[in-house]
Protein backbone atom coordinates (compact mmCIF):
# COMPACT_ATOMS: atom_id res chain seq x y z
CA UNK A 1 0.00 0.00 0.00
CA UNK A 2 1.72 3.47 -0.86
CA UNK A 3 1.22 5.89 1.68
CA UNK A 4 -0.91 7.87 0.03
CA UNK A 5 -3.27 5.42 -0.07
CA UNK A 6 -2.56 3.93 3.50
CA UNK A 7 -3.51 7.49 4.73
CA UNK A 8 -7.20 7.19 2.20
CA UNK A 9 -7.56 3.93 4.22
CA UNK A 10 -6.74 5.51 7.79
CA UNK A 11 -8.93 8.38 6.68
CA UNK A 12 -11.87 5.90 6.02
CA UNK A 13 -11.78 4.05 8.95
CA UNK A 14 -12.38 7.45 11.01
CA UNK A 15 -8.66 7.41 12.28
CA UNK A 16 -6.79 10.65 13.19
CA UNK A 17 -3.35 9.51 12.72
CA UNK A 18 -1.80 11.65 10.53
CA UNK A 19 -0.02 13.87 12.43
CA UNK A 20 1.80 10.73 14.20
CA UNK A 21 2.19 9.02 10.65
CA UNK A 22 5.74 9.33 9.14
CA UNK A 23 7.38 11.13 12.33
CA UNK A 24 9.49 8.80 13.57
CA UNK A 25 9.30 9.61 17.41
CA UNK A 26 9.84 7.72 20.21
CA UNK A 27 6.12 7.44 21.87
CA UNK A 28 5.83 8.87 25.66
CA UNK A 29 5.23 6.11 27.51
CA UNK A 30 3.19 6.73 30.92
CA UNK A 31 3.48 5.25 33.87
CA UNK A 32 6.85 3.66 33.07
CA UNK A 33 9.96 3.99 31.01
CA UNK A 34 9.95 1.64 27.74
CA UNK A 35 13.68 0.90 27.60
CA UNK A 36 13.43 -2.48 29.06
CA UNK A 37 12.14 -2.58 25.15
CA UNK A 38 15.10 -2.88 22.25
CA UNK A 39 14.75 -1.18 19.74
CA UNK A 40 18.16 -2.30 17.92
CA UNK A 41 16.12 -5.64 17.13
CA UNK A 42 12.68 -5.14 15.70
CA UNK A 43 10.49 -7.93 14.85
CA UNK A 44 7.87 -8.40 12.77
CA UNK A 45 5.69 -11.55 12.35
CA UNK A 46 2.11 -12.58 11.46
CA UNK A 47 0.15 -13.48 14.55
CA UNK A 48 -3.71 -13.97 15.52
CA UNK A 49 -5.24 -11.53 17.98
CA UNK A 50 -6.31 -13.43 21.10
CA UNK A 51 -7.43 -10.19 23.36
CA UNK A 52 -6.82 -6.94 23.11
CA UNK A 53 -6.72 -5.38 27.18
CA UNK A 54 -7.87 -2.39 26.93
CA UNK A 55 -7.22 -0.88 30.52
CA UNK A 56 -5.07 2.19 31.81
CA UNK A 57 -2.43 2.88 32.40
CA UNK A 58 -1.40 0.88 29.74
CA UNK A 59 -3.36 -1.32 27.21
CA UNK A 60 -1.85 -4.28 25.99
CA UNK A 61 -2.65 -6.31 23.05
CA UNK A 62 -2.48 -10.34 23.40
CA UNK A 63 -1.43 -12.28 20.42
CA UNK A 64 -0.39 -15.87 19.44
CA UNK A 65 1.80 -16.73 17.45
CA UNK A 66 3.82 -19.62 15.51
CA UNK A 67 7.43 -19.61 15.67
CA UNK A 68 9.36 -16.27 15.08
CA UNK A 69 13.01 -16.51 14.56
CA UNK A 70 14.28 -18.08 18.26
CA UNK A 71 11.11 -17.87 20.00
CA UNK A 72 9.11 -20.60 20.13
CA UNK A 73 5.47 -20.73 19.13
CA UNK A 74 2.70 -18.90 22.02
CA UNK A 75 1.33 -15.88 23.34
CA UNK A 76 3.05 -12.28 23.04
CA UNK A 77 2.37 -9.55 25.36
CA UNK A 78 2.19 -6.33 23.09
CA UNK A 79 2.64 -3.19 25.30
CA UNK A 80 0.74 -0.25 24.11
CA UNK A 81 2.82 2.92 24.97
CA UNK A 82 0.02 4.43 26.55
CA UNK A 83 -3.51 4.30 28.16
CA UNK A 84 -7.19 3.71 26.70
CA UNK A 85 -7.70 7.43 27.30
CA UNK A 86 -4.69 8.65 25.14
CA UNK A 87 -5.00 5.88 22.83
CA UNK A 88 -8.42 7.15 21.69
CA UNK A 89 -7.23 10.35 21.08
CA UNK A 90 -4.96 8.68 18.13
CA UNK A 91 -8.21 6.95 16.50
CA UNK A 92 -7.95 3.29 19.42
CA UNK A 93 -11.18 2.16 20.55
CA UNK A 94 -11.57 -1.00 22.60
CA UNK A 95 -13.20 -2.39 19.22
CA UNK A 96 -10.07 -1.63 16.86
CA UNK A 97 -9.15 -5.54 16.44
CA UNK A 98 -11.14 -8.78 17.52
CA UNK A 99 -10.22 -12.18 18.63
CA UNK A 100 -9.34 -14.49 15.48
CA UNK A 101 -8.08 -11.56 13.35
CA UNK A 102 -5.40 -12.01 11.57
CA UNK A 103 -2.63 -9.64 12.11
CA UNK A 104 1.22 -8.41 11.26
CA UNK A 105 2.47 -6.98 14.17
CA UNK A 106 5.94 -5.21 14.93
CA UNK A 107 7.57 -4.75 17.78
CA UNK A 108 10.68 -3.73 19.90
CA UNK A 109 10.77 -6.98 21.81
CA UNK A 110 11.64 -6.69 25.79
CA UNK A 111 15.10 -7.76 26.57
CA UNK A 112 14.74 -10.90 29.54
CA UNK A 113 13.62 -13.23 25.83
CA UNK A 114 10.30 -13.83 26.44
CA UNK A 115 7.33 -13.21 24.60
CA UNK A 116 6.41 -9.82 25.38
CA UNK A 117 7.07 -6.20 23.49
CA UNK A 118 6.49 -2.92 23.12
CA UNK A 119 3.80 -2.76 20.13
CA UNK A 120 4.81 -0.55 17.23
CA UNK A 121 2.16 -1.66 14.46
CA UNK A 122 0.30 -3.71 13.21
CA UNK A 123 -1.73 -4.62 9.98
CA UNK A 124 -5.20 -6.11 9.68
CA UNK A 125 -4.32 -8.72 7.14
CA UNK A 126 -8.42 -9.13 5.58
CA UNK A 127 -8.33 -5.56 5.40
CA UNK A 128 -5.28 -3.75 5.44
CA UNK A 129 -5.81 -1.64 8.43
CA UNK A 130 -3.07 0.02 9.61
CA UNK A 131 -2.73 1.10 13.27
CA UNK A 132 0.02 2.50 15.07
CA UNK A 133 0.78 4.22 18.02
CA UNK A 134 3.36 6.90 17.48
CA UNK A 135 2.58 10.19 19.50
CA UNK A 136 0.29 11.30 21.91
CA UNK A 137 -1.43 14.08 20.28
CA UNK A 138 0.53 17.44 21.88
CA UNK A 139 3.67 15.58 22.55
CA UNK A 140 5.68 17.08 20.17
CA UNK A 141 3.94 20.30 20.43
CA UNK A 142 6.06 23.29 20.60
CA UNK A 143 5.36 25.88 23.24
CA UNK A 144 4.15 29.14 22.24
CA UNK A 145 6.72 31.90 21.65
CA UNK B 1 -23.62 -6.78 91.50
CA UNK B 2 -26.11 -7.56 89.16
CA UNK B 3 -26.47 -6.90 85.69
CA UNK B 4 -28.47 -3.87 85.53
CA UNK B 5 -26.54 -1.70 87.82
CA UNK B 6 -23.41 -2.97 85.51
CA UNK B 7 -25.11 -1.82 82.37
CA UNK B 8 -26.00 1.82 83.77
CA UNK B 9 -22.61 2.53 85.13
CA UNK B 10 -21.51 1.82 81.13
CA UNK B 11 -24.41 3.96 80.00
CA UNK B 12 -22.76 6.96 81.73
CA UNK B 13 -19.70 6.74 81.30
CA UNK B 14 -20.42 6.32 77.60
CA UNK B 15 -22.25 9.66 77.69
CA UNK B 16 -20.14 11.64 79.97
CA UNK B 17 -16.87 10.24 78.11
CA UNK B 18 -17.66 10.08 74.32
CA UNK B 19 -14.60 8.44 72.96
CA UNK B 20 -14.43 9.87 69.68
CA UNK B 21 -15.29 13.97 69.76
CA UNK B 22 -15.40 16.17 67.63
CA UNK B 23 -12.46 18.19 67.53
CA UNK B 24 -12.29 21.74 69.25
CA UNK B 25 -11.42 23.50 66.36
CA UNK B 26 -13.70 22.72 63.62
CA UNK B 27 -15.12 25.58 61.60
CA UNK B 28 -18.52 25.28 59.50
CA UNK B 29 -18.05 26.20 56.02
CA UNK B 30 -20.94 27.92 54.89
CA UNK B 31 -23.35 27.38 52.16
CA UNK B 32 -22.20 29.53 48.93
CA UNK B 33 -24.54 32.96 48.29
CA UNK B 34 -25.91 33.59 44.78
CA UNK B 35 -23.09 36.57 45.41
CA UNK B 36 -20.17 33.89 46.12
CA UNK B 37 -21.78 32.42 42.42
CA UNK B 38 -21.44 34.91 40.43
CA UNK B 39 -18.07 36.27 41.94
CA UNK B 40 -16.56 32.83 39.54
CA UNK B 41 -17.98 34.89 36.52
CA UNK B 42 -15.43 37.02 37.13
CA UNK B 43 -12.25 34.34 37.54
CA UNK B 44 -10.62 33.19 33.72
CA UNK B 45 -12.42 30.32 31.83
CA UNK B 46 -10.30 27.92 32.62
CA UNK B 47 -13.00 25.13 31.26
CA UNK B 48 -12.23 22.68 29.10
CA UNK B 49 -9.66 19.45 29.08
CA UNK B 50 -5.86 20.48 29.68
CA UNK B 51 -3.60 18.02 28.38
CA UNK B 52 0.36 18.68 28.93
CA UNK B 53 3.17 19.42 26.56
CA UNK B 54 5.08 16.82 26.94
CA UNK B 55 7.60 17.37 25.06
CA UNK B 56 7.91 20.67 26.89
CA UNK B 57 8.66 18.42 30.11
CA UNK B 58 11.62 16.96 28.90
CA UNK B 59 12.83 20.52 27.57
CA UNK B 60 12.57 22.07 30.83
CA UNK B 61 14.52 19.42 32.32
CA UNK B 62 17.20 19.56 29.99
CA UNK B 63 17.35 23.58 29.73
CA UNK B 64 16.44 24.06 33.31
CA UNK B 65 18.62 21.19 35.21
CA UNK B 66 17.08 20.17 38.74
CA UNK B 67 20.09 21.71 41.43
CA UNK B 68 20.10 18.56 42.74
CA UNK B 69 22.02 18.07 45.89
CA UNK B 70 25.89 16.18 45.10
CA UNK B 71 24.92 13.41 46.64
CA UNK B 72 21.49 13.18 45.35
CA UNK B 73 22.74 14.11 41.91
CA UNK B 74 25.29 10.61 42.30
CA UNK B 75 21.76 8.84 42.67
CA UNK B 76 19.89 10.74 39.81
CA UNK B 77 23.06 9.67 37.45
CA UNK B 78 22.70 5.99 38.74
CA UNK B 79 19.40 5.85 37.63
CA UNK B 80 19.57 7.42 34.75
CA UNK B 81 22.07 5.17 33.69
CA UNK B 82 20.22 1.71 34.56
CA UNK B 83 16.87 3.70 32.35
CA UNK B 84 20.09 4.06 29.33
CA UNK B 85 20.95 0.26 29.72
CA UNK B 86 17.50 -1.00 29.15
CA UNK B 87 16.91 -1.34 33.23
CA UNK B 88 14.22 1.50 33.75
CA UNK B 89 12.97 2.03 37.75
CA UNK B 90 9.40 2.06 37.54
CA UNK B 91 8.85 5.03 39.99
CA UNK B 92 5.07 4.93 39.21
CA UNK B 93 4.71 0.87 39.08
CA UNK B 94 2.81 0.61 42.30
CA UNK B 95 0.00 2.76 41.20
CA UNK B 96 0.79 5.15 43.84
CA UNK B 97 -0.03 8.78 42.77
CA UNK B 98 2.49 10.92 41.65
CA UNK B 99 1.59 13.63 44.13
CA UNK B 100 2.36 17.23 44.22
CA UNK B 101 4.59 18.65 42.51
CA UNK B 102 5.53 15.46 39.93
CA UNK B 103 1.52 15.59 38.93
CA UNK B 104 2.45 18.52 36.92
CA UNK B 105 5.88 17.77 36.35
CA UNK B 106 5.42 14.26 34.13
CA UNK B 107 2.26 14.03 33.79
CA UNK B 108 1.29 12.25 30.24
CA UNK B 109 -2.69 12.87 30.82
CA UNK B 110 -5.43 15.35 30.40
CA UNK B 111 -6.55 17.38 33.58
CA UNK B 112 -9.88 19.46 34.85
CA UNK B 113 -9.97 22.22 36.99
CA UNK B 114 -13.33 23.00 38.13
CA UNK B 115 -14.40 26.03 40.32
CA UNK B 116 -16.81 26.54 42.68
CA UNK B 117 -16.86 28.88 45.50
CA UNK B 118 -14.25 29.04 48.16
CA UNK B 119 -12.30 25.73 46.26
CA UNK B 120 -10.25 25.04 43.38
CA UNK B 121 -10.38 21.23 42.19
CA UNK B 122 -8.15 19.72 40.18
CA UNK B 123 -9.11 16.18 38.20
CA UNK B 124 -6.37 14.38 36.83
CA UNK B 125 -6.53 11.47 34.59
CA UNK B 126 -2.54 10.22 35.54
CA UNK B 127 -2.37 6.84 36.01
CA UNK B 128 -5.25 6.66 37.51
CA UNK B 129 -7.83 9.73 38.50
CA UNK B 130 -6.99 11.78 40.93
CA UNK B 131 -7.57 14.90 43.36
CA UNK B 132 -5.97 18.15 44.18
CA UNK B 133 -8.34 20.03 46.44
CA UNK B 134 -7.06 23.97 46.66
CA UNK B 135 -8.80 26.02 49.12
CA UNK B 136 -9.46 29.57 48.13
CA UNK B 137 -11.92 30.23 51.21
CA UNK B 138 -9.07 32.29 53.09
CA UNK B 139 -8.40 29.13 55.39
CA UNK B 140 -5.22 28.94 57.16
CA UNK B 141 -3.02 25.71 56.32
CA UNK B 142 -3.98 23.69 59.45
CA UNK B 143 -1.00 23.76 62.14
CA UNK B 144 -0.18 19.97 61.69
CA UNK B 145 -2.03 18.46 59.13
CA UNK B 146 -1.46 14.61 58.03
CA UNK B 147 0.86 14.47 55.33
CA UNK B 148 -0.47 13.59 51.84
CA UNK B 149 0.66 12.77 48.36
CA UNK B 150 -0.82 16.11 47.24
CA UNK B 151 -0.49 17.94 50.03
CA UNK B 152 -2.44 20.96 51.76
CA UNK B 153 -2.93 23.44 49.31
CA UNK B 154 -4.04 26.78 50.27
CA UNK B 155 -5.02 28.97 46.74
CA UNK B 156 -5.40 33.25 46.74
CA UNK B 157 -6.12 34.68 43.31
CA UNK B 158 -3.75 37.84 42.02
CA UNK B 159 -5.51 39.18 39.55
CA UNK B 160 -6.46 36.31 36.49
CA UNK B 161 -3.62 34.28 38.57
CA UNK B 162 -4.36 31.55 41.05
CA UNK B 163 -0.99 31.16 43.38
CA UNK B 164 -1.03 27.91 45.57
CA UNK B 165 1.53 26.83 48.34
CA UNK B 166 1.36 23.13 48.99
CA UNK B 167 2.55 22.22 52.27
CA UNK B 168 2.75 18.70 54.12
CA UNK B 169 3.57 16.99 51.34
CA UNK B 170 4.23 13.23 52.12
CA UNK B 171 8.34 12.72 52.45
CA UNK B 172 8.30 9.42 50.05
CA UNK B 173 6.34 11.54 47.14
CA UNK B 174 8.55 11.94 43.61
CA UNK B 175 10.06 14.89 42.98
CA UNK B 176 10.26 13.46 39.41
CA UNK B 177 12.27 13.89 35.98
CA UNK B 178 10.85 11.34 34.06
CA UNK B 179 8.96 8.04 35.35
CA UNK B 180 12.43 6.43 35.55
CA UNK B 181 14.36 8.96 37.26
CA UNK B 182 13.39 10.76 40.26
CA UNK B 183 13.91 10.42 44.25
CA UNK B 184 11.64 11.19 47.10
CA UNK B 185 11.44 14.78 47.97
CA UNK B 186 11.96 14.42 51.50
CA UNK B 187 10.80 16.08 54.75
CA UNK B 188 9.83 19.99 54.90
CA UNK B 189 9.39 20.58 51.09
CA UNK B 190 7.08 23.24 49.96
CA UNK B 191 5.70 23.42 46.66
CA UNK B 192 4.41 26.64 45.15
CA UNK B 193 2.56 26.91 41.83
CA UNK B 194 1.48 30.18 39.69
CA UNK B 195 -1.59 28.95 37.14
CA UNK B 196 -1.93 31.34 34.52
CA UNK B 197 -3.15 31.64 30.86
CA UNK B 198 -0.16 32.98 28.62
CA UNK B 199 -2.37 32.57 25.29
CA UNK B 200 -6.11 31.86 24.86
CA UNK B 201 -5.97 28.08 25.20
CA UNK B 202 -2.29 27.66 27.00
CA UNK B 203 -1.85 27.32 30.87
CA UNK B 204 1.57 28.00 32.36
CA UNK B 205 2.06 26.45 35.58
CA UNK B 206 5.31 27.82 37.22
CA UNK B 207 6.30 25.92 39.86
CA UNK B 208 8.91 27.06 42.92
CA UNK B 209 9.90 23.78 44.27
CA UNK B 210 11.39 24.12 47.86
CA UNK B 211 12.83 20.92 49.10
CA UNK B 212 15.87 21.17 51.35
CA UNK B 213 16.20 17.35 51.90
CA UNK B 214 17.06 16.85 48.36
CA UNK B 215 17.81 20.54 46.49
CA UNK B 216 20.68 23.04 46.94
CA UNK B 217 18.25 25.62 46.62
CA UNK B 218 14.60 25.97 45.16
CA UNK B 219 13.72 24.26 41.68
CA UNK B 220 12.07 27.00 39.69
CA UNK B 221 10.52 25.12 36.65
CA UNK B 222 7.40 25.96 34.40
CA UNK B 223 4.82 23.41 32.97
CA UNK B 224 2.37 24.09 30.15
CA UNK B 225 -1.42 22.58 29.55
CA UNK B 226 -3.19 23.33 25.97
CA UNK B 227 -6.49 23.49 26.16
CA UNK B 228 -8.75 20.90 24.38
CA UNK B 229 -12.59 21.09 24.07
CA UNK B 230 -12.83 18.06 21.59
CA UNK B 231 -14.79 15.45 23.85
CA UNK B 232 -12.18 12.90 23.16
CA UNK B 233 -9.64 14.92 25.51
CA UNK B 234 -12.24 14.74 28.62
CA UNK B 235 -10.95 12.60 31.26
CA UNK B 236 -12.09 9.42 31.70
CA UNK B 237 -12.07 6.93 33.80
CA UNK B 238 -8.57 6.01 34.73
CA UNK B 239 -7.95 2.65 37.02
CA UNK B 240 -4.22 2.50 37.71
CA UNK B 241 -4.36 -1.42 39.30
CA UNK B 242 -6.73 -2.32 36.11
CA UNK B 243 -3.94 -3.58 33.85
CA UNK B 244 -2.57 -5.57 36.24
CA UNK B 245 -4.92 -7.80 35.39
CA UNK B 246 -7.06 -9.75 33.16
CA UNK B 247 -10.20 -10.84 32.39
CA UNK B 248 -11.75 -13.91 33.05
CA UNK B 249 -14.40 -15.78 34.80
CA UNK B 250 -14.39 -17.68 37.91
CA UNK B 251 -15.60 -21.45 38.65
CA UNK B 252 -19.42 -20.59 38.75
CA UNK B 253 -18.82 -18.46 35.68
CA UNK B 254 -19.41 -15.10 36.66
CA UNK B 255 -17.20 -12.16 35.06
CA UNK B 256 -14.10 -11.59 37.46
CA UNK B 257 -10.40 -10.38 37.59
CA UNK B 258 -6.94 -12.70 37.38
CA UNK B 259 -3.82 -11.22 38.21
CA UNK B 260 -1.48 -11.13 35.10
CA UNK B 261 2.28 -11.72 35.71
CA UNK B 262 4.76 -9.21 35.55
CA UNK B 263 8.53 -8.29 35.11
CA UNK B 264 9.75 -6.07 37.69
CA UNK B 265 9.97 -3.44 35.70
CA UNK B 266 6.23 -3.32 35.56
CA UNK B 267 5.74 -5.43 31.99
CA UNK B 268 2.80 -7.62 31.44
CA UNK B 269 4.62 -10.89 30.47
CA UNK B 270 3.32 -13.83 28.48
CA UNK B 271 4.96 -17.35 29.67
CA UNK B 272 8.43 -18.03 28.88
CA UNK B 273 9.13 -18.30 25.02
CA UNK B 274 11.27 -21.89 25.05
Amino acid sequence: MTPRRLLGSIAAHGLALGLALGTGLTPAAAHHSFSMFDPAKPLQFEATIQSFQWTAPHAVLWVQAGQVGAYGPGLWSLELPTSPANLAKMGWSRNVVKPGDKVVVSINPIRDGRRAGQFKKLTIVASGHVLEALNIPGQTQQPPK
Amino acid sequence: MSRAPLFALALALALAAPAFAAPADDPITPAPTAKDWQALAQRPDWSGSWFPVISDQFAQVTSNPVPWKPEVQKQIDHWDAEEKAGRPRGLLLDCLPHGVPSFYLITHNSIEILQTPGRVTILGESDGNRLVRIWTDGRKAPADPDPSFHGYNIGTWQADTLAVSTTAILPQTWLAVSEAVGIAIGEGAHVEQKFHLIGPDTLAVDLTITAPAVLTKPWETRRLFTRKRARSYEIVEGVCRQGDFEETTDQWGNPAWSPLAQSADGNVLAPPAK
